[in-house]
């Protein structure tokens, strides 16, 4: 277990061996016999089921949570919890209306769950800092943001309405550097922007709203002194340039994509990058061997600038 | 089903996955009219019977949604009026065509989402040993 390692990496720099982080998520709580809401809603709970996942699985760093529903709950999105899943969004308050419209209010550390999130960092990171373990903070991009905040009608606004996709894009992006601002008082080294859907639109779509609409929070992260990231999720070929000059350290990305493609990438731009271990195919269903699609991202991967994760 | 639209939804797991879950949710927004003349099904390839039919339907990507199981949108979730027009290009009869197309300016509807996710099975078969039909 190796912060610095793990840090270097994500800044894209050469390491002796591949750091490791385990996106356990809410397997933290099948892991401590729990189910997934209660974890969630109980910060001693999320605290001990963090600290046994990171020894567990002896990860580099860890996150508090990879749950994308925070940041949209904070500022009045209902939830939809699940015993073994993540918490959904059931309610979009800008289906119809602008965020100032609809009264949205930036969150305060009072809002939503970010009490339970606090109160879990506090007990967790003392645990991990003795592990040598980084407390990674994950919070919802901005184009996954104005999708829980405005519904599906956000894709089609990209295109026929932009005016109003830019001010709830805008909206969700001012809440991201909030959340970056608090993951950093948490003491989080390493603040990544979670925007799986971006990779869902065409690569001048990205440009016009989510490379700058991240910005704010990429300043909070770097000003903090802090390592940034930007994961997304899917086939995300269409837009790999643009994450990878959107302005973080590094990027994630999942099994959908070839590692030898995103390492040349990277390289190329000298960002940090993770994966991409086959979360589906290996780990979940067993179709093909978890150890020998381990061996396949390792020698792919490298030693320089590189991250062993789950994609 | 010669009287309805089928459309299959490949997913990883649409309350697990954003982009999975508002490819399903671009479906259960469609307006209560275009409700009436679809099927429609989530295949999370969290268990057998999804991979089974990503391997059926020859998915390449997720999230995948496929109309009378052409794969039409891979990893791009649609605008209104691209799930219209498709909708429409493949309706089983001229009738059903043109009441489609006469919806194209009609846009989502959000009241009924999460009914008309439960209808589509959304998020309930996530194990690997879950049943979708």
């Amino acid at each position: 277990m190796a912060k610095q390692l793990l840090i270097d990496a994500y800044r894209g720099k050469r390491t002796a061996s591949p750091p490791w982080v385990p996106y356990a998520g809410v397997h933290c709580a099948f892991l401590i016999n729990e189910p997934a809401d209660k974890m969630l809603k109980d910060p001693k709970l999320l605290a001990k089921g963090v600290v046994n996942a990171a020894k567990r699985y002896k990860a580099d760093g860890i996150p508090l949570v990879f749950d994308l529903s925070v940041e949209a709950n904070s500022v009045g999105c209902e939830l939809k919890w699940w015993g073994d899943n993540v918490p959904s969004v059931t309610t979009h308050p800008c289906s119809n209306k602008t965020p100032a419209d609809a009264g949205l209010k930036l969150p305060t550390k009072e809002s939503g769950r970010w009490p339970v999130l606090y109160e879990a960092a506090k007990i967790a990171k003392p645990q991990l800092d003795d592990l040598d373990c980084v407390l990674m903070g994950l919070f919802c991009g901005p184009l996954t943001l104005a999708s829980h905040l405005a519904g599906v009608r956000i894709f089609t606004d990209l295109y026929k309405n932009p005016d109003f996709a830019h001010e709830v894009i805008k909206f969700a992006g001012e809440v991201g550097a909030i959340a970056a601002g608090f993951y950093a008082e948490m003491g989080s080294e390493i603040i990544a922007i979670v925007d799986p859907v971006a990779s869902q639109i065409k690569s001048e779509t990205f440009q016009e709203f989510v490379t700058p609409n991240s910005q704010p929070a990429i300043k909070v992260i770097h000003d903090a002194g802090k390592t940034s990231s930007f994961f997304i999720c899917g086939d995300c070929t269409k837009v790999m340039e643009d994450v990878c000059k959107i302005g973080t350290h590094g990027f994630a990305i999942d099994e959908q994509l070839n590692m030898n493609f995103v390492r040349d990438l990277a390289r190329k731009h000298e960002v940090g990058f993770g994966g991409n271990l086959k979360l589906t195919l290996a780990l979940s269903l067993g179709l093909l061997s978890p150890r020998e699609d381990a061996i396949v991202s390792l020698a792919a991967g490298g030693h320089i600038g590189y991250t062993f994760a789950p994609g | 089903m010669a009287d309805k639209i089928n459309i299959d939804v490949l997913t990883l797991d649409s309350v697990q996955c954003a982009a999975c879950g508002y490819m399903m949710e671009s479906i259960a927004a469609l307006p209560s009219d275009v409700q009436d003349m679809i099927e429609y099904t989530e295949w999370s390839i969290k268990n057998k019977d999804g991979i089974g039919k990503f391997l059926e339907l020859q998915g390449r990507v997720l999230p995948t949604i496929c109309i009378e199981r052409d794969l039409v949108f891979e990893s791009i979730i649609p605008q209104y009026e691209e799930l219209i027009d498709e909708m429409a290009a493949r309706a089983p009869n001229d009738a059903m065509r043109e009441r489609i197309k006469s919806l194209r300016d009609h846009g989502f509807e959000f009241d009924k989402i999460q009914e008309n996710l439960q209808r589509a099975g959304a998020g309930l078969a996530t194990r690997t040993d879950s049943k979708v039909k």
